[in-house]
């Protein structure tokens, strides 16, 4: 086997892994997952192209990560090695004028926010934990957090990416404007491939001008089925939030019991005060204005209130997943009541839920699948403490998805080295 | 001469969708010779019409055991050439699909046949308080199948997005007639790759969307829409820039240049811009009516500053039509100036528009053809049409060196060889422009995964395999 060092310079390493078989540091979670050979950071799209056609060669698998925060442990038979992206870290090209930005891979997000936020731009991404990850991680998982609804979704706002095949092969897909058709557009495929597809080196994304005003409304109840008629009402008013989005045990105080329903509002003044008003009387309900200052400094109510509902039960032991369309939302939250959920969030206007648990309680998690498909929509064990994700059967992509995702896969990584992403 | 189908082949067509839908006479045949893009034109050997998933789906499983190319085609109106008939193929039109299926208000989605024209989609949900967003300038004609292979944008695309952002699920007939669905609101925690983003803009190199379900939007309460009238196409270029960096979201920024105005001006379709203006600029907001005004100011305001002569309002929905027309009959109105128009289609980054423009001039100029342009300015989407009489083999020599020059140009800024209207057959000669041999390579290992026999719209948007070739191909007439 050609060691990994003859492809690879030295400072490419971040560690390995010891003679006593301990985890190299950079590993993933701690867990009764397996034990990578190494963890390396090329620093270059030639030298991830340079690891990934050697591990290719040698029939070893290789598990990309970002920011290292979201990866779970690895399951399965055989050696593999962990690629990190920190190391392709900078924006390479922001012109603000554009409204583009072309930023390497492992670069943290909020180092992007900073860049933009310094020209008074912004790009919509709030999934949670934002600011911990990094912009390519973010890229990779897909993920778009409430404010899809207003700006859509985050695969909507990357308007290009360098990235590696499985067997070395860089491709640049898309380009730095805003609209292109040129090829079929193999971006959206790699957009959300979770690293089973390619790695990452380069992304474009769409910036946005900042609107004037952020407003941050609340409306408190007892619990999230009270404010559910009210939560629908805001996804059928004659205007649209930027997002809308009900969480349980948001209510103040220590004990905090209540549940919120967190709305925002962009614009100038006058639109966002004509948009109030025709929100409440749509749905004959006064909201608490928290603030005007959605970007402010994280001192703000208003910036606090949406990074706490933000990241609400995103880092719980266990996250469920949830989606189903929208007018099917009260009864997916009877199906979901039964699991004694630590965090709920709802963001009703997409049908989606995150559901953050203390424990995996097995058999309730099934009842709520099969009954959550039955209303055809979807339910995903995102992550379980220990190795417990593959043990619950979750809703997955139908037969014939999974044939055409098979296939792809086949072409982005012909010696499946990307298993250990799987 | 196209090569007749041979008499089993058609009854079997015709027992799926029935006689009156199987086309092979050649002089009604005529009409399917060319799409939107009239340079090219290619007899087939029959055109089918189902109206069904099934039929379809029937259709296309006993053309794959027949070994017969398929080209799809919803209505004609693409400027690439996308549906262009092969001489041994049977085109797959999608005219008799076209129902709504489902409005669902409560979702706020559709479900639709391809063969729906985009307009109509608006006009049936507009009771519901909601639009479709994208919005193609054919969209009175243009089909939402169509729009789906294209991933068609529109002026409106510059604050909505385009086709991709709206489209949640499909149902695909695969090339050998098998019928699967992909992705559907309700079923994003399933986690699986993006396969409906992937078949969005395949140009009909994938599958034929049979069923397409699209997210629909409220009813803007308002609108605002203001014309610039500029002394150059520089100042207008520089007051794109400032209403952009100025923190306004406008819905459209629409530029169409002096050569243009005159055209429109001297047709049917004249909307009173003056003749001697060197650009003028539509902009328009839209959503909650309190705030328009406030918006329509800074704007105005934005195209004063850098020097525009004049910035007209539209008070009433007819002013706005007229202000519009000139932007939307551009097309129409050069048919009179000269025998053919090549609608060009390219994307730079905003800021390089002012010089991209000028030295478009420039190629004109020095190749001795006038060019119009009109063009999506908020997402730096050119069309730069190129006016010429294809009888004059030496003038159509110099609009494909032309049109080269002005993709390459395009490129060389950091933008694209096409924004909405496709790769087609009129682009391949220009993709490796934008991609190399290795990306190319992958755009034709993906195209397998979905038609392996490559039986599907086959000799469109890959270019041809050897590049010494790409770089001499002629426009074919």
């Amino acid at each position: 086997m050609r060691s990994l060092a003859e492809v690879l310079p030295s400072d490419a390493f971040e560690s390995v892994r010891t003679p006593a078989g301990e985890a190299p540091a950079g590993s993933p979670r701690q867990g009764p997952g397996r034990v990578p050979e190494s963890v390396v950071r090329p620093g270059s799209t030639e030298e991830v192209a340079a690891v990934l056609a050697w591990a290719t060669r040698e029939g070893i698998g290789v598990l990309p990560v970002a920011s290292g925060s979201r990866a779970a442990p690895v399951s399965g038979e055989g050696a593999y090695v962990v690629l990190s992206t920190r190391r392709l870290s900078g924006i390479d090209i922001y012109e603000p004028a554009d409204l583009t930005l072309t930023a390497r891979a492992g670069t943290p997000f909020r180092v992007v926010d900073d860049a933009l936020g310094a020209e008074g731009q912004w790009a919509p991404f709030d999934p949670p934990r934002v600011n911990e990850r990094s912009i390519g991680g973010l890229v990779g998982s897909g993920e778009s957090g409430p404010l899809w609804m207003g700006y859509g979704e985050l695969r909507n706002h990357v308007l290009g990416a360098t990235v590696v095949t499985g067997d070395g092969r860089t491709l640049r897909l898309g380009g730095r404007v805003v609209k292109n058709v040129a090829g079929y557009d193999l971006l959206k495929a790699v957009v959300g491939s979770r690293g089973t597809l390619a790695v990452l080196t380069s992304v474009c994304v769409r910036a946005f001008p900042r609107p004037a005003i952020d407003r941050v409304l609340v409306l408190r109840g007892s619990s999230v089925g009270a404010l559910l008629d009210a939560a629908m009402g805001v996804g059928t008013a004659p205007m649209l939030p930027v997002s809308s989005v009900m969480a349980n045990r948001i209510g103040d105080g220590a004990e905090k019991r209540g549940a919120a329903l967190v709305v925002r509002l962009h614009g100038a003044r006058s639109t966002v005060d004509a948009d109030q008003a025709a929100l409440e009387r749509h749905i004959g309900a006064a909201f608490e204005t928290i603030g005007d200052d959605g970007f402010g400094a994280e001192a703000s109510r208003a910036h606090a209130l949406l990074t706490t509902i933000r990241d609400r039960g995103a880092t719980d032991a266990v996250v469920l997943d949830v989606s189903a369309r929208p007018s099917r939302l009260r009864e997916v939250l009877s199906a979901l009541a039964r699991l004694d959920a630590d965090a709920l969030v709802a963001d009703t206007y997409g049908g989606r839920i995150r559901v953050g648990m203390r424990e995996l309680d097995r058999p309730r998690v099934h009842a709520a699948r099969q009954a959550i498909e039955g209303l055809g929509g979807a339910l995903r064990v995102r992550h379980a403490a220990g190795n417990e994700t593959d043990q619950v059967q979750g809703s997955g992509p139908s037969d014939d998805e999974t044939r055409l995702t098979d296939r792809l896969r086949g072409i982005f990584d012909p010696a499946g080295v990307f298993w250990p992403a799987r | 001469m196209t090569r007749p189908l041979a008499p089993d082949v058609v009854r079997g067509l015709e027992e799926i969708v029935g006689a009156r839908h199987v086309i092979t006479d050649p002089n009604r045949l005529l009409v399917y010779e060319s799409d939107g893009l009239t340079a090219y034109r290619v007899a087939p050997r029959a055109v089918v019409l189902p109206d069904s998933t099934e039929q379809v789906a029937g259709v296309l499983a006993l053309l794959h055991r027949e070994r017969i190319e398929i080209v799809p085609r919803g209505a004609g109106t693409g400027l690439s050439g996308g549906a262009l008939p092969t001489p041994d193929g049977v085109i797959v039109g999608t005219a008799r699909m076209n129902r709504i299926l489902a409005i669902d208000a409560d979702d706020r989605l559709a479900r639709v046949q391809p063969g729906v024209v985009n307009a109509r989609l608006t006009e049936a949900t507009r009771p519901f308080g909601l639009y479709y967003a994208p919005d193609p300038s054919s969209q009175s004609s243009c089909t939402l199948g169509g729009n789906v292979a294209e991933n068609s944008g529109g002026p409106h695309c510059l604050k909505y997005g385009v086709t991709s952002r709206y489209v949640t699920g499909l149902t695909v007939v695969m090339a050998d007639g098998e019928v699967v669905r992909l992705g559907g609101v309700g079923r994003e925690a399933t986690g699986g790759l993006d396969l409906v983003g992937l078949f969005v803009g395949s140009e009909g190199c994938f599958g034929i969307a049979a069923e397409i379900e699209v997210r629909l939007l409220p009813l803007a309460t308002g609108v605002r829409t203001l014309l610039g009238i500029f002394e150059t196409m520089e100042a207008a270029g520089h007051a794109v820039t400032r209403i952009i960096g100025s923190g306004l979201m406008p819905a459209a920024v629409e530029i169409v240049d002096q050569a243009t105005i005159e055209a429109v001006e001297a047709s049917v379709f004249a909307a009173g811009y003056p003749t001697d203006a060197g650009a003028a600029l539509v902009i328009e907001f839209d959503g909650t009516e309190q705030g328009l005004d406030a918006d329509a100011d800074r704007a105005a305001a934005c195209c004063l500053e850098v020097g525009a002569r004049e910035v007209r309002r539209a008070a009433t929905e007819g002013e706005r039509a007229a202000l519009w027309k000139g932007r939307k009959k551009a097309f129409g109105a050069m048919g009179r100036i000269a025998p053919d128009l090549l609608v060009q289609d390219a994307t730079v980054p905003r800021t390089r528009l002012p010089e991209v423009l000028a030295r478009i001039t420039e190629i004109g100029q020095r190749y001795d053809l006038k060019i119009a342009n009109v063009f999506h300015a908020g997402d730096g989407n050119l069309h730069p049409n190129i006016l010429f009489d294809r009888q004059n083999t030496d003038e159509l020599a110099r609009v494909e060196r032309a049109s080269h020059e002005i993709m390459s140009l395009c490129v060389a800024v950091g933008g694209t060889i096409t924004g909405e209207h496709g790769v087609g057959v009129d682009k391949r000669q220009y993709m490796r422009l934008v991609h190399d041999e290795v990306e190319i390579d992958m755009l034709r290992r993906v195209r397998r995964v979905f038609d392996p026999e490559g039986l599907l719209n086959p000799g469109k948007v890959l270019p041809d395999p050897d590049p010494s070739s790409a770089e001499k191909a002629p426009l074919p007439v």
